[in-house]
């Protein structure tokens, strides 16, 4: 008996293509939602000029009876600069590729380059971040390193620092509800942490640590909130800056960076940062091979409220393993 | 010359050590021609270290190098290979010494590390502190690093500084100090072969400064009508700069502190720089006289949670550009971004007219001449550098 099987006789194509793509893993974006944002405007230069006035002294002295005046006062301001600064990435791609793939290069590819610049924006916040605001080493923790792992007295230190420094809180609170598990949630700062931390928060629970599952309402929680200790809410991504073994016992140290509002601000230049730019093969050499497909952005950054930011430095208590 | 390749030619004045060329893009040839060595070569043996050309293709691997060495007895072409790998013998160069591409654009990177295994070091109690190292560092002046693990014993050595980011000054080889007085009584010298452990290390931290001006540590402060200070590494802060401090009480001078303000409740202090001494030293307005003295002297078991002093860019007072000298009335603003030996005067970053004093961009790319094939001081090097389209 002779059986076809598809040994001898196979499909003519092999494989189809699946519908949809597969999600392309990408962290969350928190360092540019927390920033203030302003546009430059066209023809402005390079440089974008904060003028904030200072306080002028309370007149606490009385006037007496004596019909003189007191001494004026000089008004003074403090004026932040921020130098704009241009980027982008392109691809080239040749028009066979356009012609002969299947699944509408151009279309994913555009795609990925969108989300590559807005992950650069974030990058950039985070490191500017890193290198502008000032740290507070995490001392509350039980590991014996600098920075300690996080305790719930670092967050209580640094939500005093800032209340002490008048900083505006981003949240208002959530009042308690009667609901089983859920607890009040203080108006709050935001830290942005690493995912890696997670650990350590779940850790303290009971002991200050309120998981975002806990709050009597979700509706004002972003989708990066992970939960809130005193009156701080935290947000995780995986990519929040970590200094690998860099601590004073070797261990990776983790930069979380509590702020209120105004603290960072992102700046663009007349809506410079929109920019994804097609070019036809028409357009390159002889033959008219290649096509390009780009995108390229104007960014500056500044630290507009130094007293409104704290960089959390912290370990972590204990490995939670490989990736 | 192909569609998108990409080529850059110039000069650049080493160093003596790591010296930084920075271009638009990250190439994947190289080449040098280094003038001074080739004046230099006259009457060199087969065994002086006298290298005046080198190349590199990407394929050969990062921090390698092909070089040519001219000597009275001829030419010698040698092989620098990458860190760990075999190289000539003629003269003796050291691996890992050559060329490698450099996109600093992502902050807290680090370079090998150096400890017990790798490369044995000491620091003295000394001001400065001197570390030693066993075999050749391969550091330049300007180099940041960072230490871990410094316990001599369970109760002492330097853990106070670890975690501090230094700029070093290479004095030898095997040597170079870190701005920071271990000569005290609660620091023990430190040396990994004896140490608790034998952990210490220490690392190059890559890119220290990719946006400016921003926080630095402090080593020293000089009180008085003006306040003198020195930060651990480059501040980059420019004269008019607006300066805030954040110092622990357990250093000392926290007076200096922007907050708490006793006269105006909530309103932050701050001082402006005076002047600029040089890279890691600057003078500012704030008279300090009566201060609580600064003291760097921490008892070793008070190290972990222990914040380190600051002080942190927070505006400026310039109203924009130089007095006009003859040069670019808006210069691209200078920084000392941890591949600068001057302590006086900093790379010119790529972003084109600034206010001086204002935040800004410090990412680069292009190449680094390794400490193998980079010549002496002041040595004038020609370069070329390509990114091609095809490397197969």
């Amino acid at each position: 008996m002779s059986i076809t099987t598809t040994g001898n006789l196979g499909p003519l194509i092999l494989q189809s293509l699946a519908p949809a793509m597969l999600y392309v893993p990408t962290p969350t974006m928190n360092y540019i939602l927390v920033c203030d944002k302003v546009s430059m405007p066209a023809n402005g230069g390079t440089t974008c000029r904060f003028m904030r006035p200072r306080a002028l002294q309370p007149p606490t002295v009385q006037l007496g009876n004596s019909g003189i005046d007191p001494p004026a006062q000089i008004p003074q301001r403090d004026i932040i600069d921020a130098q704009m600064a241009f980027f982008g990435t392109g691809c080239i791609i040749n028009e066979q590729v356009i012609l002969q793939d299947q699944e509408g290069v151009l279309a994913w590819v555009s795609e990925r380059l969108a989300v590559a610049m807005r992950q650069a924006e974030d990058l950039i916040l985070r490191d500017y971040i890193v290198s502008a605001a000032s740290q507070i080493m995490a001392g509350g923790g039980s590991n014996g390193d600098n920075p300690s792992n996080l305790g719930v007295t670092d967050f209580s230190l640094v939500a005093t620092t800032l209340d002490t420094n008048n900083a505006y809180k981003f949240m208002s609170g959530i009042e308690g509800m009667d609901r089983f598990g859920t607890g009040p949630v203080r108006s709050s700062y935001f830290m942005l942490s690493s995912t890696e931390l997670q650990t350590d928060f779940d850790g303290l629970t009971g002991a200050g640590f309120l998981s975002q599952w806990n709050y009597p309402t979700n509706t004002s929680c972003l989708p990066s909130e992970f939960g809130s200790v005193f009156n701080i809410r935290i947000l995780t991504s995986s990519e929040a800056p970590v200094a690998r073994s860099a601590s004073a016992n070797g261990n990776d140290v983790y930069y979380n960076t509590i702020l209120g509002k105004q603290a960072i601000t992102h700046i663009n230049q007349d809506g410079y940062s929109m920019n994804l730019i097609y070019r036809d093969p028409y357009y390159s050499g002889m033959l008219a091979q290649n096509a390009t497909l780009a995108v390229k952005f104007a960014q500056a950054q500044a630290l507009t409220q130094d007293t409104a930011i704290r960089n959390l430095l912290c370990t972590r208590l204990s490995s939670i393993g490989g990736p | 010359m192909a569609e998108y390749s990409r080529i850059a030619t110039g000069s650049v004045t080493s160093n003596g050590g790591q010296t930084l060329v920075i271009l638009p893009f990250t190439p994947n040839f190289i080449e040098i021609f280094n003038r001074g060595r080739a004046v230099a070569q006259n009457g060199n043996t087969t065994t002086t270290f006298c290298i005046t050309k080198a190349w590199w293709y990407t394929d050969m691997g990062q921090t390698a190098a092909g070089y040519t060495q001219t000597t009275t007895a001829g030419d010698y072409t040698g092989w620098i290979a990458p860190t760990g790998g075999t190289s000539s013998s003629i003269p003796t160069v050291v691996s890992g010494t050559g060329f490698t591409t450099i996109q600093a654009a992502l902050a807290l990177q680090y370079g090998p590390v150096f400890n017990n295994t790798s490369n044995a070091f000491s620091i003295s109690k000394a001001n400065p502190a001197v570390v030693t190292t066993s075999t050749a560092h391969n550091l330049t002046t300007g180099n940041w690093v960072i230490f871990q693990n410094l316990s001599q014993s369970a109760t002492t050595g330097m853990q106070q500084i670890a975690g501090i980011p230094f700029m070093i000054t290479v004095t030898g080889a095997t040597t170079f100090t870190i701005p920071w007085n271990t000569n005290q009584s609660n620091y023990t010298a430190f040396n990994t072969a004896t140490s608790t452990g034998n952990v210490g290390s220490f690392k190059q931290i890559l890119y220290p400064v990719l946006y400016a001006p921003g926080v630095s540590f402090i080593s020293a402060i000089t009180t008085g009508t003006t306040t003198t200070v020195v930060t651990t590494a480059p501040h980059n802060f420019v004269q008019g700069q607006e300066i805030a401090f954040r110092i622990p009480q357990a250093y000392g001078t926290t007076q200096l502190n922007s907050l708490p303000n006793l006269v105006i409740p909530g309103s932050p202090i701050y001082g402006y720089v005076t002047s600029v001494t040089n890279s890691t030293t600057f003078v500012c307005n704030i008279n300090s006289t009566g201060y609580t003295a600064f003291a760097t002297n921490q008892a070793f078991a008070n190290y972990p949670g222990q914040t380190f002093p600051q002080v942190l860019a927070v505006g400026d007072v310039n109203t924009g550009g130089y007095l006009y000298n003859g040069g670019m009335l808006y210069p691209s603003p200078s920084v000392f971004n941890g591949y600068v030996s001057s302590t006086t005067v900093g790379a010119s970053t790529i972003n084109g007219p600034a206010i001086q004093g204002a935040y800004y961009n410090a990412t680069f790319q292009g190449f680094i001449i390794g400490t193998g094939i980079s010549g002496t001081s002041t040595d004038v090097i020609d370069y070329r550098a390509i990114l091609s389209d095809i490397n197969s």
